[in-house]
């Protein structure tokens, strides 16, 4: 955005975001395409665009005159990318959801923008084609952090419909920073799955060569077409390097990097599979197999009303009324080490067990899970422990606090308070493993 | 600069000839992180691997030069080190803020070039995907435009002044893999262009070499082998424009530019012969079956591996294909380069001795039969596994076809033996730029006030350095010296005097590395540490070179020497002690017996002073 002053000289010579114009800055002429200003910096920085396809910044107000030369609109249209149908191949549902690996950089103003139309996607990947039956459907543009359960809902739904229709998995784009949120969801809203649901997404958008997409797509378009695994997963990076990627079960994955490829990774259990650009699969530990016959029961209910609360010292447990003071029906806490949380400190205000007490009074059903990530937690070990459990709160053995959160949100969406309890701690979809394997670390 | 016997008349071919020049910066640390940017020895620490495709470009297209490194299918393993790369450079994490010090040094040589700085330099993304930059675009900057330098009275115009990442360094090559080194990779780099206004060879290799030398003047420069680098774009007026990568001896450059003329006049009097004949290159022909008992190793070894033997009829092409088009360059060997992007080794073609390779004249005829050719028709054979060969044949009637049309704009690499170029890949098209949003444009005003006083003035410089040294014949060399920052460092950090820094950088290092010393081995702190020690009186400077000849590593590694070497100085009193030794009292034999005992501990003017 230019500034008012800007616009207004702008607006008065009918000078449009991508014409070509004419500066005078003292002896100096300069001509270019007049580009948008970002929103950040000094808005009277007019943003040119010259004729060897840099950029420089001219101050408006040393600028003499300004006039306009013609426009340049460029706008590229894809090519309709041909979705052939083959019938040697299986067909695979791709939802679109958009986040980085629906994004690209505008390359004529740098803007990032969402890719609407998904075949603009496939146009950079024709290997697509020669995996599986490609059935593109477009359901949203949504920025992964700007995800919300109505959209884990409707994400739900239109895969079980997908399954309904005879496809063999479903292949979901997503942005990255809480796909394993959504993941999480969708296994437990996704049950008695036939075939694979398989999230995927790019920490590189694919306007550069360099993107993770490409691979990323088509191991997960592998997954999704013939792993003959029947879960929710996310196939994305396995390491730095173009050579495989890893699928990793919905509810046993994090995102554990902001910007690195490998970012997700598998959390207290090994990936389902490992799988190679070219198709080659290698599969660890036990899963659901998939089978056509399989019906999906899809229990899409969700209870927003749950919060998330990480434990650190100096932490305030008053913040439990606030939650208590909304009618809040779950809390899920992220406490350090074993499971524990500040007790017994100097500052008699800082006691959390009282809090609990508080929420389970309420009516609240609260777990305890650990900010560790990795490991189990135990409510057992230590004296703060027995206390919080004897207080109501429950320890969700091996599961994340973001799992336990989503698990919680749905457990009261779909049954009742007391079946709730009963199951927050309890293995449904493979989020809790019953057995810590000593080497699933090594087979990363 | 018309000193040169001139092989052509530039003015009448019209000659067009600009530079585009590439200084690495000595900065600290790298363009858009916080790793090393001074190229020592660093350790390796992980190898990635990487595949980069084309994507639809910015207006739309795939950038032509983009597409066809795309469709070579390689991938990439990019080695990463310690001190010298980290996830910014493998395109795992976002660039961190500009590198305000390579800014600072990019304004004052755009200042000194006369150009104007943009009010706010905004960073770009350049489209590259022959892999050499991990995140498949390189980040650059328009620094400065509008500059000019001047050369004998006259201005050669520098339209352009750019700050940018360094490319990887290539550590191999073949047609299914590049590794690169990381270590180099995002140092800043300092791009200078001029117009194509040069008029001849030799006039741009004086334009390189002022050029080169305002950049060593800046003290920004950094040293070494291949931290400077010049392109030089080189057309004629019935040819095309062809940009020559990777000068790095501008010794040849006038050479080469001159031989790559004659490769432009030859091509286009072959395509004049070519479109007498109505010439044009045929299409791919499986001929395998004319040679499953052939004797000739060449095919004979591929077809034992499964391969395929492919002709091509080129008609109208006799003789033409064989032309010299250059020193040991035939039309032949440019339809092979294209060829071998397909990952063969080469090709035959028709113009070419058959008995060294060994077909028969019987193989020959049935060939000549089966690819239907005809008195001026000529043919080009690829012997390979079915796919490479078949690409390779495609690429060998590309560039045939070509030839009808006269030279192709393309990308050339520096052949240094044979002195001419080399294909390396069309010209890349201009569509491949867009800006980088994850970095914030920077307003350039506070900085462009601050170069003023560092500007480089060439002149002013030379009138400095002759009266420094004295000498003006050593004067002069440091002028146009590499070691010239360094020169700098030690008269400003030790008391060396001005005379014996130059007289040791200049004809020591020259007569050390005659004698096979690494002296480039040497970092440079440890050079002026032996400066101080010298200026201090520690050393003499005959010890200088013998110390230097050791290749020390750091001060300790110096001290070592010296005590092992017994390079201690003798001076003032314990001289007079060592005078007193010695029952000579004619002064010159005096003088003779001690330099010959002690030439490395004792100065000659001192013990002169001292013998009365």
């Amino acid at each position: 955005m230019y500034s008012r002053e800007v616009e207004k000289v702008l607006n008065g010579k009918k000078i449009a975001i991508g014409d070509k114009v004419r500066l005078e800055k003292g002896k100096e002429v300069l001509e270019g395409i007049l580009m948008p200003r970002p929103d950040s910096g000094d808005q009277s920085i007019l943003v040119i665009k010259l004729d060897n396809g840099y950029n420089i910044g001219v101050d408006f107000n040393s600028v003499s005159s300004v006039e306009r030369m013609g426009t340049t609109a460029q706008e590229f249209t894809f090519p309709k990318a041909k979705l052939q149908r083959n019938k040697a191949l299986n067909t695979v549902k791709l939802l679109y959801t958009g986040g980085t690996i629906g994004s690209k950089v505008d390359y004529a103003t740098g803007g990032v923008y969402m890719l609407t139309k998904p075949e603009e996607l496939l146009y950079d990947v024709p290997e697509l084609a020669g995996i599986a039956n490609l059935d593109v459907e477009y359901l949203m543009s949504v920025a992964s952090e700007d995800m919300t359960y109505t959209e884990w809902q409707l994400i739900a739904r239109k895969a079980a419909e997908a399954f309904a229709s005879g496809v063999s998995g479903v292949m979901i784009t997503h942005g990255t920073d809480t796909m394993h949120f959504t993941s999480a969801a969708l296994s437990f809203m996704l049950q008695g799955l036939p075939g694979p649901v398989v999230l995927v997404g790019a920490q590189r958008s694919p306007d550069r060569g360099s993107s993770d997409a490409f691979m990323n797509l088509i191991c997960a378009a592998h997954i999704a077409a013939s792993s003959g695994i029947a879960e929710v997963g996310t196939c994305m990076h396995a390491s730095s390097s173009d050579d495989y990627c890893a699928f990793i079960r919905g509810t046993k994955v994090r995102k554990l990097h902001t910007s690195a490829r490998d970012a997700f990774k598998p959390v207290n259990n090994a990936p389902l599979a490992k799988v190679s650009v070219d198709g080659s699969m290698h599969h660890l530990g036990t899963f659901n197999k998939a089978d056509p016959k399989k019906k999906v029961v899809l229990k899409d209910g969700y209870e927003p009303k749950v919060a998330l609360l990480y434990m650190y010292p100096n932490s305030d447990p008053s913040l439990i009324g606030h939650y208590i003071s909304k009618g809040y029906k779950g809390l899920i806490i992220g406490a350090t080490g074993l499971g524990h949380m500040p007790i017994s400190t100097s500052h008699k205000e800082y006691n959390w067990l009282n809090g609990v007490k508080d929420a389970v009074a309420a009516g609240m059903v609260v777990g305890i899970t650990s900010q560790c990530l990795f490991g189990r937690v135990s409510g057992t070990v230590y004296r703060y422990g027995r206390m919080l459990t004897e207080a109501g709160a429950i320890y969700c053995e091996d599961m994340m606090p973001e799992v336990a959160y989503v698990k919680l949100g749905w457990l009261l969406g779909n049954y009742s308070k007391k079946e709730a309890e009963k199951l927050l701690a309890v293995d449904m979809v493979g989020e809790i493993t019953r057995r810590t394997e000593a080497e699933w670390h090594d087979e990363q | 600069m018309n000193s040169d016997k001139m092989a052509h008349d530039y003015k009448k071919l019209g000659f067009m000839c600009g530079l585009e020049i590439h200084q690495r910066l000595a900065t600290k640390e790298k363009l858009f992180c916080s790793c090393s940017a001074s190229l020592s020895e660093d350790r390796k620490t992980l190898s990635i691997m990487r595949r980069q495709r084309a994507v639809a470009g910015e207006l739309g297209q795939i950038d032509r030069s983009t597409a066809f490194e795309s469709r070579k299918g390689r991938h990439f393993t990019y080695n990463l080190f310690k001190s010298s790369s980290c996830l910014v450079d493998s395109d795992e994490e976002p660039p961190h803020a500009l590198n305000q010090e390579a800014l600072e040094a990019a304004i004052i040589i755009s200042e000194s070039l006369n150009a104007r700085i943009p009010d706010e330099i905004e960073v770009m993304r350049k489209g590259v995907v022959d892999g050499s930059d991990p995140g498949a675009f390189q980040r650059t900057m328009l620094i400065g435009f509008n500059g000019y330098i001047e050369l004998s009275g006259k201005k050669v115009p520098v339209p352009s002044i750019f700050l940018e990442e360094e490319s990887s360094g290539i550590v191999s090559s073949n047609p299914d893999s590049v590794e690169y080194n990381l270590d180099r990779f995002a140092i800043p780099l300092i791009e200078i262009d001029t117009d194509p206004v040069i008029e001849s060879p030799s006039h741009a290799k004086e334009v390189a070499m002022r050029i080169g030398l305002l950049l060593r003047l800046t003290g920004m420069a950094q040293r070494g082998i291949g931290s400077i680098r010049q392109d030089v774009n080189v057309s004629i007026k019935s040819g095309a424009r062809v940009e020559i990568k990777g000068f790095q001896d501008l010794d040849i450059m006038d050479t080469i530019i001159e031989n790559e003329v004659t490769r432009q006049v030859s091509l286009v009097k072959a395509r004049d012969t070519l479109r007498s004949r109505g010439a044009k290159a045929g299409k791919a022909t499986d001929v395998t079956h004319l040679f499953k008992s052939t004797t000739a190793k060449i095919l004979s070894a591929q077809l034992a591996d499964g391969g395929v033997v492919i002709g091509i009829r080129l008609h109208g092409f006799k003789g033409v294909v064989g032309m010299e088009i250059a020193p040991g360059m035939r039309l032949g060997t440019e339809i092979s380069d294209y060829a071998k992007m397909a990952g063969v080794r080469g090709i035959i073609h028709s113009d070419e001795d058959m008995n060294t390779y060994g077909i028969t004249e019987k193989e020959l005829l049935q060939l000549s039969k089966a690819l239907e050719l005809g008195d001026e028709d000529a043919f080009v054979l690829v012997a390979e596994k079915s796919d490479k060969a078949e690409r390779a044949a495609q690429l060998a009637i590309e560039r045939a076809d070509k030839a009808v049309e006269g030279v192709p704009s393309e990308t050339r690499a520096v052949d240094q033996k044979r002195l001419c170029t080399r294909f390396m890949r069309p010209v890349p098209g201009g569509s491949r730029m867009y800006p980088e949003t994850d970095v914030l444009p920077v307003l350039a005003g506070h900085l462009v006030k601050k170069a003023q006083s560092k500007k480089v003035d060439i002149d002013a410089a030379r009138k400095a350095l002759h009266e420094q040294i004295g000498n003006t014949q050593l004067a002069e060399q440091m002028l146009w010296s590499r070691e010239l920052p360094l020169y700098r460092a030690v008269i400003s950090e030790t008391k060396a005097s001005p005379a014996v820094a130059a007289s040791v950088l200049l004809e020591k290092f020259r007569e050390l590395s005659r004698a096979g010393v690494r002296i480039e081995r040497i970092p440079p702190d440890t050079i002026i540490e032996i400066f101080s020690l010298y200026s201090k009186g520690r050393i003499t400077k005959a010890g200088i070179g013998e110390i230097l000849s050791e290749e020390p590593k750091d001060g300790a590694a110096v001290e070592i020497i010296i005590e092992e070497k017994k390079l201690q100085r003798i001076s003032g009193k314990k001289l007079q002690e060592l005078i007193s030794s010695f029952d000579k009292t004619d002064k010159p034999s005096l003088m003779r017996e001690i330099m010959l005992k002690h030439k490395y501990n004792v100065e000659g003017d001192e013990l002169s002073r001292l013998i009365k």
